[in-house]
């Protein structure tokens, strides 16, 4: 069985966003990158069925070198290899595509993403994995068994939750509490100092969308009610058509 | 010819709030940008009337889904029908399903999805598409070149009131779409009672201010009122004042409905990420120095025991 995990480096959640002196791209210094939240869910569930299974699991990042450290980290968590796409990531359906077109002939049976990137929140690329890959797919996930071939899943939809069985190959974009965050041992770290980091290049270099604009802090007008006329919210907000 | 298609969503055969505004903006993009016709796609009945008021609606096409596993493989009566009618730009609202059919399209028919996008504008480069980022912290604006492509609108998405009303005569048809032989459906547990958080276009937050489970009444009486769902932060979630799936922010549910009433709520920059991508946020709290003031579209300093009553009181009175 053949397992890749997607992830996403991201600015820590705390991070107070600014932007670099083009005004048109946020400014990376002074921010700390983790990997996405949603996506260390997937690699912590993907590394306990790696165990149960024998597995082969693989992490695959869309980016630049910047982000050594943080696959190194996942190498650490226990993941056996890795594989970098050499580009800066633009968009997610670029990135959807350099995914598809890596994992195109490499008969991965599991594909496992956040369910998604905490930086532009488009929670699509699994899908669009998915759909090029022809896999199923599933998201958001908030448990999964693999057992005898067969995947059980519970997951969200937009009635309720479900559960349901599924076959491989999949694709699943997960969410908490599908398993514990993990922290890298002593000799995790040790080994991943060995493991491979493949660098490939990316499948399209020109890509047709480009950034033009990136504004901080969606304005909030901040306009104080005094409390006596607490009752003239409702007017405002009717004005407004908010209700 | 540019068709294009718009998919809207239904509850008992009334088109939702935020479909009627993605109407108003098919019905103005058409009218703006010289797009032929618009063809509308929905999961129910929906009475023709209900879109007759739109300009350029030429068809109602209701998609019938034999089972709710996974949609994946099925999608090729849909693809053929969008193929024949030559739709080159879709737009819908996010949702879980609707995310699936627009990547199966995208995929097939080879033209990008963005999603999350709050504006979309014509420019003569091509399209100007803004973005919700960084959990509502940030906005970012891409400009897309192809003339093709599918718009995923996030839940908050602005647009113009519709300013070119008029009058379609609306053909309707349907297409079943495969089944899914593949997936298995175990267990269903529908989602009960008040409106889905994730979804609710208004949503009444109520925080640790409240003091106590006993004092929730007022704060359910006036999401009641407003048509809105309830949210609470971390900690009342934590001291199970609340259930869990309540709880919005950073390690909850994020939510981006087009009002935001936060009540009792300091406003910790982990309840913030949650609750950013809000249009517009009301902040109703007894500590003028309460932080999530500076993030407030409205504020109120006072007691939300005093206030929210009397917000209740006019609301009904009128
Ligand atoms: C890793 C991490 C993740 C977290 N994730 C989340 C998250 O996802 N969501 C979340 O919400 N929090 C989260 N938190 C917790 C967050 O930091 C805050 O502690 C929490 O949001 C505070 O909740 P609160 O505003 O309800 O309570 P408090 O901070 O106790 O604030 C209560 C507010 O009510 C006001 N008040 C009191 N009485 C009245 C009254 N009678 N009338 C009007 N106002 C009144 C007070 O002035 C105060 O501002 C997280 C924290 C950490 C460390
Ligand atoms: N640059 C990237 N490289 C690899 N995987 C990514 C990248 N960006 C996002 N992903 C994966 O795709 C998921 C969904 O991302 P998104 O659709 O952008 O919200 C994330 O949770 C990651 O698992």
């Amino acid at each position: 069985m053949k397992i890749l995990v997607c992830i996403s480096v991201v600015p820590d959640t705390t991070s107070k966003i600014t932007l670099d002196s083009s005004n048109t791209h946020i400014n990376s210094e002074g921010l700390t990158f983790i990997v996405g939240p949603y996506d260390d869910y997937a690699l912590s569930r993907a590394i306990e069925i790696k165990e149960q299974n024998q597995a082969e699991l693989v992490v695959l990042h869309v980016g630049t070198s910047d982000s050594e450290a943080l696959i190194r980290k996942c190498l650490a968590l226990g993941a056996d290899s890795a594989v970098r796409i050499d580009t800066a990531a633009l968009d997610s359906y670029q990135v959807a595509q350099e995914i598809i077109h890596y994992t195109q002939d490499k008969s991965f049976d599991l594909i496992m993403m956040g369910k998604e990137a905490i930086d532009y929140n488009s929670g699509i690329i699994h899908a669009l994995v998915a759909h090029g890959l022809g896999f199923n797919h599933f998201s958001p996930v908030m448990h999964a068994d693999y057992d005898g071939g067969q995947l059980t899943l519970e997951i969200e939809t937009d009635l309720g939750k479900s559960k349901v069985s599924s076959t491989l190959p999949a694709v699943l974009g997960c969410q908490e509490p599908i398993a514990e965050w993990k922290i890298p041992s002593m000799r995790g770290i040790m080994t991943a100092r060995t493991k491979e980091i493949a660098v490939i290049a990316p499948s399209k270099t020109n890509f047709e969308s480009q950034i033009t604009a990136h504004v901080v802090e969606t304005e909030r007008l901040q306009k104080m009610i005094p409390v006596e006329n607490a009752e003239s919210l409702i007017d405002i907000l009717k004005s407004e058509n908010l209700i | 010819m540019k068709n294009l298609a718009i998919f809207i969503d239904s509850k008992n055969g009334l088109i939702t709030e935020s479909s009627k505004r993605l109407l108003d903006f098919a019905s103005n993009w058409s009218f703006q940008n010289g797009s032929e016709s618009i063809y509308v796609y929905g999961f129910e009945l929906v009475s023709s009337d209900m879109l007759s008021t739109y300009s350029s609606i030429k068809q109602y096409t209701h998609i019938k889904i034999p089972d709710l596993v996974n949609h994946s493989q099925v999608i090729t009566p849909l693809l053929e029908e969008i193929q024949q009618k030559g739709i080159s730009q879709f737009f819908y609202v996010k949702s879980l399903l609707m995310d699936t059919i627009a990547s199966s399209l995208a995929n097939k028919l080879a033209i990008p999805l963005i999603s999350n996008v709050l504006k979309v504008e014509k420019v003569s480069a091509g399209f100007h598409m803004t973005k919700s980022v960084f959990s509502g912290k940030a906005t970012l604006t891409t400009e897309i070149k192809s003339e093709s492509f599918l718009v995923a609108f996030s839940k908050s998405f602005s647009m113009e009131l519709l300013s070119n009303p008029g009058n379609s005569s609306v053909g309707q048809t349907e297409i079943t779409l495969g089944k899914d032989i593949q997936n298995k459906l175990i267990e269903n547990h529908p989602l009960t009672g008040s409106i889905p958080l994730p979804d609710a276009a208004i949503v009444v937050g109520a925080g640790r201010g409240f003091k106590d489970p006993s004092n929730w009444g007022i704060v359910e009486d006036l999401a009641k009122e407003l048509g809105a769902a309830t949210a609470c932060s971390k900690p009342v979630s934590d001291l199970n004042w609340r259930p869990h799936h309540e709880h919005v922010g950073q390690t909850g549910v994020k939510i981006a409905p087009k009002l935001y009433i936060a009540c009792g709520i300091s406003g910790a920059i982990q309840h913030l990420a949650g609750v950013n991508g809000s249009r517009k946020i009301v902040v109703i709290n007894n500590d003028s120095e309460a932080p999530f003031f500076k993030h407030a579209d409205y504020g109120i300093v006072g007691d939300v025991f005093d206030v929210l009553p009397r917000l209740l009181n006019k609301l009904k009175s009128h």
